[in-house]
């Protein structure tokens, strides 16, 4: 008990300002109220933690406290914590790792790194920084893919055991989820980052898919370099989430993002189309014709791809979809990019004009079932 | 909470939470225990597949979903961490808010499978397919609790029996000393 006091009031002297008065207040809360979540509970300092944040003006207070006190619960979100679990005082051990969680929060560091982990599209993730965190609308992504292989798998030339080619793995989030979701698939996946393949390949040893994934430490920007993936194609497919930021719009990204994450996996150049360039003129020499580009891009890309698509009709590459994610938004202008982006596949044409075929419209698919609201 | 002022609808957030934390990890506990450890792992597939077969597909033209995403920039400009997913049945006014994954994907997923059963329920009351599982687990539920009461019971006459025997066996054993010595006297 003794022991116990001391860890507390060690814990609670830690929290700025606020000492002799919450120690007085917590001690007689707790033993008074014990059934109740008191501040020592799992509720309580969440409760506790998302006031610091708030006031120390730390985006998403409560949520971040939430995962911080889930975790160390052993949980992954506080909603999926047992309920009975809410209200028990926790162990000193517990709250001396929820100190040290939440002041890296305080230090604006991204949750998932402070966690080491994250979901994404039901696998659980390493996540380490600088690699690039992935990011939810990434998820549709997946989705899209996935409807195109099953109902038209002649579409994107997958037959049975697609060969898929990720550029710029990061943590290997797309590259995985592909791998277990398409049973039968492998994949390439590369990144010009020695840190971004490590952690891929880290991934799909946990996951147990290191078997059907091959990692290549590759800068598909320096001339030619695509080539030392020839020996492994054609490809079925090539899906990437590349950096799309404009880099004109690379100081307002917030502090977790700008201090923690790799900048080189965000900034795409002037209009966010340098790699989105370099990715699509090597995408003809390594994908089968009858495979397909998905990419994760910038809202307003589609319309900087598509004519630039058009200067370059030696690429025989046709804009065949787009696909917003479920935020929705469109596209509000210079200074608000909104809240979508816009996913988008890309097929190669034969060297006609894929006006003519069936799938090719610009659809702008209407999130019906996703409402937005304000 | 945020949420509760903008949605004047909206149910208790812990009570739904406990929903949400009740009926997903329903059914395959109950189905598990049933099993011996070799099956196991071929029935979680079957019970997985055997949830729903009698539901009703959802319709998603009847379905708000709540875009927590849906504010500001999204994609690689910004990092957000609410996954959670707030899904209205608009004929019948059910919610469901799922956040029992960091993934928002799953939970949406989740909360689609989640309000299928509730609004089942809504709809056919004791017909329903959730209510039939749940009263067919209660079932098995008594039945093994019978037949352990049964069993011990079993274990206690059969272990009086053993007692008893061997008490028997002991005086038998003076007994029968005596009547040989009486004997032998005479």
């Amino acid at each position: 008990m003794k022991l116990w006091g001391q860890m507390l009031w060690g814990h609670l002297s830690g929290l700025r300002g606020r000492q002799g008065g919450i120690w007085g207040w917590a001690c007689s809360t707790w033993q008074s109220h014990q059934p109740q979540a008191g501040p020592l509970s799992a509720s309580g300092l969440v409760k506790h933690w998302t006031a610091v944040f708030e006031k120390r003006g730390i985006p998403e207070a409560r949520e971040s406290s939430e995962y911080i006190v889930a975790h160390v619960l052993g949980a992954k979100t506080f909603q999926s914590l047992r309920p009975v679990l809410w209200t028990q005082p926790l162990t000193a051990q517990q709250l001396q790792g929820i100190q040290e969680l939440c002041n890296l929060r305080l230090q604006r560091m991204p949750v998932q790194y402070i966690l080491g982990e994250w979901d994404f599209q039901g696998l659980t993730l390493k996540m380490a920084p600088p690699v690039f965190i992935p990011r939810p609308e990434t998820e549709e992504l997946i989705e899209w893919i996935l409807e195109e292989v099953a109902q038209r798998p002649q579409a994107v030339g997958a037959q049975g055991s697609p060969l898929i080619l990720e550029v710029g793995c990061g943590s290997g989030a797309i590259a995985l989820s592909l791998l277990s979701q398409l049973p039968e698939s492998q994949v390439i996946a590369v990144d010009k980052k020695e840190a971004a393949i490590s952690l891929t390949r880290e991934n799909a040893q946990r996951l147990r898919l290191q078997g059907r994934i091959q990692t290549i430490l590759l800068d598909v920007t320096i001339e030619d370099s695509w080539t030392h993936l020839l020996p492994w194609g054609p490809m079925d497919l090539i899906v990437s989430n590349p950096p799309y930021v404009f880099h004109k719009d690379m100081e307002q990204l917030a502090p977790e993002i700008r201090s923690y994450e790799d900048s080189v996996a965000l900034d795409g150049g002037e209009k966010g189309m340098d790699i989105i360039s370099h990715i699509l003129t090597l995408a003809p020499q390594l994908l089968k014709a009858s495979g397909s580009i998905f990419l994760e891009v910038d809202p307003r890309h589609p319309e900087l791809v598509s004519s630039w698509l058009q200067s370059r009709p030696d690429l025989c590459l046709g804009l065949v979809a787009v696909r917003k994610d479920f935020c929705g938004r469109h596209v509000a202008g210079p200074k608000d990019h909104g809240g979508g982006k816009l996913l988008t596949s890309w097929q190669p044409g034969n060297g006609e004009s894929k006006e003519g075929s069936g799938d090719n419209s610009y659809l702008p698919e209407a999130p019906s079932e996703h409402i937005t609201f304000n | 909470m945020p949420l509760m002022s903008t949605w004047g609808w909206f149910r208790s957030p812990e009570l739904l939470a406990r929903i949400c934390t009740k009926t997903q990890g329903f059914g395959l506990q109950e189905k598990l225990a049933l099993l011996s450890p070799g099956m196991a792992a071929f029935m979680v597939q079957i019970a997985g597949k055997k949830d729903f077969p009698a539901l009703l597909p959802l319709n998603e033209n009847e379905l708000e979903e709540q875009s927590v995403k849906g504010h500001g920039p999204g994609g690689q400009a910004t990092n957000k961490t609410n996954n959670c997913v707030v899904l209205k049945h608009v004929p019948s006014g059910i919610v469901v808010k799922c956040h029992q994954t960091r993934s928002v994907n799953q939970n949406r997923k989740l909360a689609r499978k989640i309000l299928q059963e509730k609004v089942d329920v809504f709809y056919n009351g004791e017909k329903s397919a959730v209510y039939k599982e749940r009263q067919e687990a209660q079932k098995k539920k008594q039945e093994r609790k019978k037949r352990a009461k049964e069993t011990l019971e079993k274990k206690k006459v059969l272990k009086e029996l053993w007692e008893s025997s061997k008490n028997v066996t002991e005086e038998r054993t003076a007994d029968s000393d005596r009547m040989y010595c009486t004997a032998y006297k005479e």
